[in-house]
């Protein structure tokens, strides 16, 4: 084992025994994500220094946004406290809070400088907006908050879709240091597209299964081709460790000198840039894949962790946070951008008609918030990704496929092949009949022996525990060894890594893996995704 | 380095150890059947029947018979491993790469190893292929190696191998880029991995994947990404199937410990060819397109699929089928007379001799010093046919198929395929002289769900690991509106690729060279 799989192995290790050891934060329990925030017209911020954690053990020192006094005062959670039981807003965290807000609303935020006084002034750009200030004092790009003071920003939520946040002093150094965050503007009215159809039918699935909808919305603008059924948000961004000790160690060596007096001010060399730690939300994986508001993270509240169901089209809210830009890969299918920036990219010829580019790899880019859509179905395989084996003595082997006008089984909704795209339905895969799957398909499968299983492995290559339990040996008891974060029995879904394609950031200070890597999971219906926590 | 006998010496031990052992400690075998459910006539499978309806209209599909067999059977079989590569200032590099294992013929001409099943399982007759093979042997061999009749099953061509010859010719035998393929829409694709072992690094227990990237809707089980699915051992081989997804450009790399494995070389080209390419001359293209609406597998319909590209045109025009097209335009606006797949990668040599050398590899300081065009800095991407490198077993290797140079006839269209497997920052490719047509990203065609063609013209491109785009070179200054070419640019000129980013313009330490090509009007 070369020395970088050995770290690979550590690691890992590390990851298992963290799952095993926490079987009820990442498995039972197993929250998956939302696009967790703050809501409402009026925010009270504080921008104060706390330390991050990262998963090689390292607690970074770092500045961050936060609820003043740790509440969200009059803004309430969404999804609600009754969805995300345990939602927090400390008094800082990295990313700050997302604060979620309804289109043509009038905003306020007051921000207090709690930022060791040696740092300075600090503020925070809402670009895209026409913000108006009061307080405060005057700094370069926009009013800011001397040490101890407050400055409060307002503007018009006038266009719907996900926007960046962050400082507007001394930016290579503060948002280096963690003070950026998103705003979500919700779209008003909401198409009535988005709340019939598939997209009722989605809802009739979730109910059917216990399933909560964590939708902020039901729409990313007022444009009945932005409709979704789930979504989450990933904010990127990197750190050089280095000038995080430089503040901390000139922080410390101020002390609690007087603002504006002599040497109050720090010189942090934020050049050359070395990034060791490459970020989602604030985390490395594995840690970006535990549950939001985890109580090991006290100031990384938001995780990135998506789950999702065949068919469901999937809302992805992305914002370039660091200084650098990092190809984000989509494993599983396209991504199609609706609109950077809350700019929705229509058609020159027909608005009703989409013309953002359909990427897999989508670029994150320092300052840019952009808007895709990303769905799963399996159409194409040219194989019934469920194993579905009309031979078998199991009912749920042998359900009908009813395909819809484009070729989907969605008459169902409460079936647990809802959504199957049903042209291969019966497909065999395999060339031999194997356990309860029948024979007769293109491909002869090596003896297990000969390959190594991954933890996310579900088991088989079909969906659905099922399908993987029917599947994985002659008596259909045996699930493969190893597939523990995506047991055979409960979920066997298919696992995609979602990653930066620069593929050296998804390590963690030097070791593999880690930075912005995340599984994402594709899971049959009957696999319950429960995004509270 | 270490001495070339002792490595012989090491390397026959492998080899005999390995063959010496029971007979299920290795399982290489090869996977290529002549006929499947979906293409079940064998006879029709060695060639790619014209494209005249849908598989199935409507909603029907499997068991159902379908209306019309598009595409064959296609297949194809890699070693992974490690191998040897030559920069642009003379410097033997070392790889963790993949190599060809069929095709080998096509390979050394620069041309996709994909194969038909009647030439897949051809079985190798000839003296016995050699270490650093093709160009020490095979000829114009285009089969699987190691395939024999299976004695155990009245002599069957079912994928049975011999593991001699694959030690032979796999061990060391690595390629940068590794071994082009291309498939046809329709297409069922028969991919074999076979792990070979590094023989550099027998410390290293190392299963490798194929990430075919870009797969839309695919099982996580082929998807390559050993945490999710299966990597083969070492010792082994792995057959990925896949249905030819949507046509574009498409890339492949390993996926295991994806920071070292794709720094140190394994990655690779596939593209899809459009199901518009088999349309007869006499069919206009739009009513092509038409067909494939009524299909629901191959239609694009905006208004209920978020993720396709193709709609119908917004202008419906008489262009009839004949040409090479990059995607299913519907329209003829995406022909093309050459094409040119071209892989942006950089090499970091601290990196690789680290990684050659036992010791633990840093990824923060990752830092590129070569910078190169399938596999090769200027001056070697104007070198004509393979390159060859000496490698640690004293044999020369054939490392580099793929020469960068552009060939377009005056007045016609080069389409060139670019994609980018960087390990660690963004890269810049522009064009001196002929405008770039981009005309699509992503392995999608840029068009709006309306119709409305969304192809631009730039002289330069940035991409950053994990992308790709299309563009086309126009070596036509004026046309008419017929198309055809008033005003070609002249045959002999000389025109140039290079990067912008004007300090990938070397080799480590000689300041000329890095990321840069030639493209002359023939």
């Amino acid at each position: 084992m070369s020395p970088a799989t050995m770290k690979e192995a550590m690691s890992m290790n590390r990851l298992l025994a963290l799952v095993m050891m926490g079987a009820a934060l990442l498995l039972a329990a197993a929250a998956h994500a939302a696009a967790p925030g703050i809501k409402g017209t009026t925010f009270n911020l504080t921008a104060q220094p706390a330390y991050i954690s990262q998963p090689d053990g390292q607690a970074v020192y770092s500045w961050g946004y936060g609820c003043t006094g740790g509440t969200p005062g009059s803004a309430t959670f969404a999804p609600p406290a009754s969805l995300m039981p345990g939602a927090t807003c400390p008094t800082m965290q990295v990313p700050g809070p997302t604060l979620i807000v309804t289109q043509g609303a009038t905003v306020t935020v007051t921000l207090t400088n709690g930022l060791p006084t040696a740092a300075g002034n600090t503020s925070i750009l809402f670009p895209g907006f026409q913000v108006t200030t009061t307080n405060g004092v005057v700094g370069l790009l926009t009013h800011e908050a001397a040490p101890g003071g407050t400055v409060t920003y307002s503007f018009t939520a006038s266009s719907p879709g996900t926007h960046a946040y962050y400082s507007g002093t001394q930016g290579d150094l503060q948002v280096e240091m963690g003070l950026y965050g998103a705003i979500i503007v919700l779209p008003a009215p909401v198409p009535a597209a988005c709340t019939a159809g598939l997209h009722a039918s989605n809802l009739t699935a979730e109910a059917h299964w216990h399933e909560s909808d964590f939708r902020l919305a039901a729409a990313a603008y007022n444009h009945a081709r932005s409709c979704y059924d789930r979504e989450y948000l990933f904010q990127f961004s990197e750190m050089d460790p280095n000038i995080h000790s430089q503040a901390l160690a000139q922080v410390t060596a101020r002390g609690n000198c007087a603002a504006g007096a002599v040497g109050c001010s720090l010189e942090v060399a934020t050049e050359p840039y070395h990034p060791a730690y490459f970020m989602i939300n604030g985390r490395s994986m594995p840690d970006d894949m535990d549950t939001n508001y985890a109580f090991q993270y006290p100031h990384q509240p938001y995780n990135g962790n998506p789950h999702m169901h065949p068919g469901e089209q999937v809302l992805l809210r992305v914002i370039g946070q660091g200084r650098w830009q990092h190809p984000f890969h989509e494993h599983g299918n396209h991504v199609r951008i609706l609109g950077r920036d809350g700019n929705l990219i229509l058609s020159a010829t027909d608005p009703n008609s989409l013309a953002g580019p359909l990427l897999f790899t989508t670029t994150t880019t320092p300052g840019l918030a952009f808007d895709g859509i990303f769905y799963w179905t399996g159409r194409g395989l040219n194989w019934d990704a469920y194993g579905h084996n009309p031979a078998s003595p199991d009912p749920n082997a042998r359900l009908a496929c009813t395909p819809d006008a484009n070729g989907y089984n969605t008459g169902a909704p409460t079936a647990i092949n809802y959504f199957e795209w049903c042209q291969d339905h019966n497909k065999p895969l395999q060339a031999k009949p194997f356990g309860d799957v029948a024979g007769g398909g293109p491909v002869t499968l090596p003896d297990p022996n000969l390959f190594t299983n991954g933890p996310w492995f579900g088991g088989s290559p079909y969906l659905g525990p099922n399908a993987t339990v029917r599947a994985t040996g002659p008596t259909g008891t045996t699930p493969p060894s190893g597939t523990i974060a995506n047991p055979p029995t409960s979920e066997a879904g298919f696992a995609f890594m979602w990653h930066s394609h620069n593929e050296r950031e998804i390590t963690t200070n030097n070791i593999f893996p880690g930075g912005m890597l995340m599984m994402m999971l594709v899971d049959s219906r009957e696999f319950v995704i429960d995004e509270s926590n | 380095m270490l001495s070339t006998q002792l490595l012989r010496r090491g390397f026959a031990a492998l080899t005999l150890a390995l063959i010496t052992l029971p007979a299920a400690a290795q399982s290489f075998r090869v996977q290529c059947p002549t006929s499947t459910i979906t293409h079940p006539t064998a006879a029709n499978n060695n060639s790619e029947p014209a494209y005249v309806g849908p598989t199935y209209a409507g909603t029907a599909g499997y068991p159902a018979a379908p209306a019309h067999v598009n595409g064959a059977i296609k297949c194809q079989q890699i070693s992974g491993g490690d191998g040897y590569a030559s920069m642009g200032d003379g410097t033997q590099t070392y790889l963790f790469s993949f190599g060809p294992l069929s095709g080998l013929a096509d390979i050394a001409a620069g041309l996709p190893g994909t194969q038909f099943p009647s030439v897949f399982n051809t079985l190798y007759s000839g003296a016995p292929l050699q270490p650093g093979a093709p160009d020490g042997s095979g000829g114009s061999y285009n089969g699987a190696v190691g395939q024999v009749p299976d004695a155990d099953n009245g002599n069957a061509i079912n994928g049975h191998v011999d593991p001699r010859p694959i030690m032979d010719v796999g061990v060391m035998n690595g390629n940068i880029p590794a071994p082009l393929m291309a498939i046809d829409e329709d297409d069922e694709f028969f991919l074999t991995l076979t792990n070979v072992g590094m023989i550099m690094r027998p410390d290293l227990f190392e299963q490798h994947t194929v990430h075919y990237h870009g797969y839309p809707n695919a099982s996580s089980f082929y998807d390559g990404v050993p945490d999710a699915s299966v990597a083969i051992n070492i010792g082994a081989s792995f057959t990925y199937y896949y249905l030819a997804p949507d046509a574009g450009t498409y890339f492949w790399h390993c996926h295991i410990t994806p920071p070292e494995h794709l720094q140190m070389g394994m990655v690779g080209q596939i593209y899809v060819r459009p199901r518009q390419n088999r349309v007869p001359a006499s069919t206009t293209l739009y009513a092509a397109l038409q067909q494939q609406q009524l299909d629901p597998r191959t239609a694009c319909n905006s208004a209920a699929d978020i993720l396709c590209s193709n709609p119908l045109p917004a202008v419906q025009t008489t262009a009839t089928g004949g040409r090479k097209y990059v995607y299913n335009d519907g329209d003829g606006s995406t022909a093309y007379d050459v094409e040119y797949p071209l892989q942006i990668h950089g090499f970091d040599p601290n990196f690789h001799f680290v990684g050659m050398t036992f010791n633990p590899e840093g990824f923060a300081d990752m830092k590129d010093k070569y910078f190169l065009l399938n596999g090769r800095s200027y001056p070697d991407t104007v070198t004509t046919g393979p390159l060859e490198t000496q490698s640690a077993d004293g044999v020369n290797h054939f490392s580099q198929p793929l020469p960068s140079i552009i060939n377009i006839p005056a007045g016609g269209k080069a389409l060139l395929r670019i994609s980018d497997l960087d390990t660690t920052e963004y890269q810049t490719l522009a064009s001196l002289g002929i405008p770039m047509t981009v005309i699509g990203i992503n392995a999608k065609m840029l068009r709006d769900q309306a119709g409305n063609n969304l192809y631009y013209n730039t002289n330069s491109i940035t991409l950053g690991g994990g992308e790709s785009l299309d563009v086309i070179l126009d070596a036509c200054q004026v046309r008419a509106a017929d198309g055809t070419c008033t005003t070609p640019y002249a045959v002999g000129d000389t025109y140039y690729l290079y990067t912008p980013n004007l300090d990938h313009l070397s080799n480590d330490a000689e300041n000329f060279g890095g990321l840069m090509t030639e493209v002359h009007i023939i």
